[in-house]
């Protein structure tokens, strides 16, 4: 058998960089070292993903278009490009804001980076995987390390109770969605998604393969907590170590929506009215639900866990747009586009606001926003920083937040028809309602008096590590230049549509 | 197909929840309850418990338990290899030495780490973590 090792070789660098990083756990050195092996692996990684993207403008790479290896089951084109860049980005940072914070008390370390480099492996396949079984051995990949990690706070009750839940809710939901699968390739006879596709065309009607497909999308709903599959996420988000929250509401949501983009606009690209339908609820139910409970939430990791549920409400509108009967192949290709660089966009903002989570929890340990009054008067860069954030995942010009939300409703609405006008209302209504709690939290920290029960020892400097100074950096700068430019968002976002209409 | 195809859905739905409700809700208003000391005790017959019954035993056999499973399901892809080994030639032992090197080097990692060692209070990394619990409590107590 001849194997493309170029196009594979993200994912073996990767998998040597986890292997690596236990035996230097295993090594008589600080364990700080596990990090940045962890982390020199993640950029050695990234390397064959810009070689294998620029392929045709390189000497040395043999081109030849989209690489397609092990009989159709894994396909390295510019979509899993962009999407392995954003999850080898996304552990990056999650991995930068994990270092001060595990050192700043005795966690174990070496497990922790190899379990966070295990589960972005998973992240990196599920990017090129064409293929029910290989979709599934890659999502898996992701979710497994991450019940450990969510319970990474050993001694601590909410920890356990986020890990516990996040389990048991992880494991029925792979359970459902093995349910929907074994249903599809019982009817189609296929696993690749080219397969599943050309035999769905006779076979629309099934009332088998629509039950199939529904449990199918239902378990990646429960992995982008979708509401009503929303429940574990709250109280997981707030239990799980903060670095470990910030990944799992960036590269393991990220990764459900792969999952589910390549499903709906490949596999079932024929059942798009079954599958159109029923995102359709979930959007706007994930929205709506998400920012309305937001509203009231008084804890800003809570907050920002039902921002991320309404986050992903954003993201599925354009599927459910989707569902008008005379949508044409460049408008599908769209609302495809709005659902990547909405996803793109969302990635470095999610981070960033994590990253100022972490590091005004330093200072005040709580995460309660009546706590965080008035931190403009003893951290205005924090409180910048918090700002630009919370105003871009409000959709704010000129932050990066506002050009996705853009795509999404040029989408819904260029769709057209009375189901995608709908949504794009319920979407507008609820941008509204999501500008309320982000300047909630900014009006807390810029305008609000600080409360006088905070030790005066808290409010003076207290340093934060370069490492977590670097991902703040990193994500502020995106966030920032990308509002300013977003064509090169856009760009990227473009090249992903390939197999939307090209079939 | 359409939204509006899915009211079947929501019916049988609205039907399903009904039904649970008034199930529940009738047996509740119909049957009889008349609690006796008998009726209320765990076992009707039997010797009455005298103290919980699950003790906590330790995680180790967990552990040892978990580590004869991946290694008994190593042996089972290792049978897969070895009824084609000729056709596979060098290429598949090299394969198949980086399953077994991948694996060894866990065993290896779980050992040091000690998950091996069924006396826990011999553990380097536990006594240090005990001696510095202790040397922070007696610094509170001195601050104190």
């Amino acid at each position: 058998m001849n194997i493309d090792y170029h196009a594979l070789a993200p994912e073996i660098i990767l998998a040597l960089t986890v292997v690596a990083v236990l035996v230097v756990d295993l090594l008589p050195v600080e364990k700080f070292w596990t990090a940045v092996v962890g982390l020199g692996g993640l950029f050695l990684s990234f390397i064959p993903v810009l070689t294998l993207g620029f392929c045709e403008s390189l000497e040395f790479c043999d081109d030849t278009g989209v690489r397609v290896l092990f009989g159709d089951s894994y396909v390295v084109d510019t979509f899993s490009l962009v999407l392995k860049g954003v999850f080898l980005g996304g552990a990056f940072i999650s991995i930068l804001l994990s270092v001060g914070y595990l050192e700043s008390d005795r966690f174990w370390q070496g497990e922790y980076y190899f379990l966070l480099l295990s589960s972005a492996l998973g992240a990196v396949v599920l990017a090129s995987s064409r293929d029910l079984i290989t979709l599934f051995v890659g999502l898996e990949l992701v979710t497994g390390p991450t019940f450990l990690m969510a319970g990474w706070r050993k001694g601590d009750a909410r920890s356990n109770e986020a890990a516990l839940k996040f389990f048991i809710i992880g494991v029925i939901s792979a359970a459902i969605l093995l349910f929907g699968m074994s249903l599809v390739y019982g009817v189609t006879g296929e696993t690749t998604f080219t397969g599943i596709r050309l035999a769905s065309a006779g076979i629309v009607d099934q009332p088998l393969f629509t039950m199939g497909v529904v449990f199918t999308l239902l378990g990646f709903a429960f992995k982008v907590s979708a509401v009503p599959f929303h429940f574990w996420t709250p109280d997981t988000y707030e239990g799980a170590p903060t670095p470990v929250t910030a990944y799992l509401s960036v590269v393991s949501k990220a990764a459900g929506f792969v999952g589910l983009l390549v499903l709906c606009y490949l596999a079932f690209a024929e059942l798009r009215n079954i599958w159109g339908a029923a995102l359709w609820i979930l959007a706007a139910l994930s929205m709506t639900v998400g920012n309305l409970i937001a509203l009231k939430q008084t804890n800003v990791v809570r907050l920002l866990g039902y921002s991320s549920i309404a986050q992903g409400g954003f993201m599925l509108v354009p599927f459910g747009a989707a569902v008008t009967a005379g949508a044409s192949p460049a408008q599908l290709e769209d609302a495809f586009f709005a659902t990547v660089t909405y996803l793109l966009i969302y990635a470095f903002m999610n981070l960033g606001a994590f990253a100022v989570v972490i590091a005004v929890r330093n200072r005040l340990v709580t995460a309660e926003m009546d706590a965080w009054g008035g931190l403009y008067n003893y951290a205005p860069g924090l409180a910048t920083m918090l700002a630009i954030f919370f105003l871009s995942l409000a959709g704010v010009p000129p932050l990066a937040g506002w050009f996705a939300k853009l795509v999404m409703f040029r989408s819904a609405l260029s769709i057209g028809g009375g189901w995608a006008i709908a949504l794009a209302v319920i979407a507008v209504l609820n941008a509204v309602i999501g500008f309320a709690y982000y300047a909630k939290v900014v009006k807390a920290a810029w305008f609000d008096p600080i409360p006088e029960a905070i030790p005066a020892d808290e409010l003076r400097g207290r340093s934060i590590v370069p490492s977590l100074q670097f991902a703040l950096g990193l994500t502020v700068v995106a966030v920032v230049l990308l509002g300013f430019f977003p064509d090169v968002i856009a760009r990227l976002g473009d090249l992903t549509t390939g197999f939307v209409s090209g079939f | 197909m359409t939204l509006a195809d899915y009211l079947p859905i929501v019916l049988m739905a609205a039907v399903g929840i009904g039904f649970a409700a008034v199930s529940l809700w009738l047996s509740w208003r119909l049957a009889v309850n008349n609690p006796t000391p008998e009726k209320l005790a765990p076992y009707e017959c039997g010797i009455v418990p005298l103290q919980e019954p699950v003790e906590r035993f330790p995680v180790k056999f967990y552990l040892v338990a978990m580590l004869f499973v991946i290694f008994d399901v190593e042996i089972i892809f290792l049978f897969a290899w070895a009824v084609r080994f000729e056709q596979h030639g060098w290429a598949g032992v090299a394969a198949v030495g980086i399953f077994v090197a991948l694996l060894i080097e866990t065993l290896i990692y779980v050992w040091k780490r000690g998950a091996l060692d069924w006396n826990v209070a011999r553990r380097e990394r536990y006594r240090t973590v005990v001696a510095e619990r202790l040397e922070e409590s007696q610094r509170v107590g001195e601050a104190a």
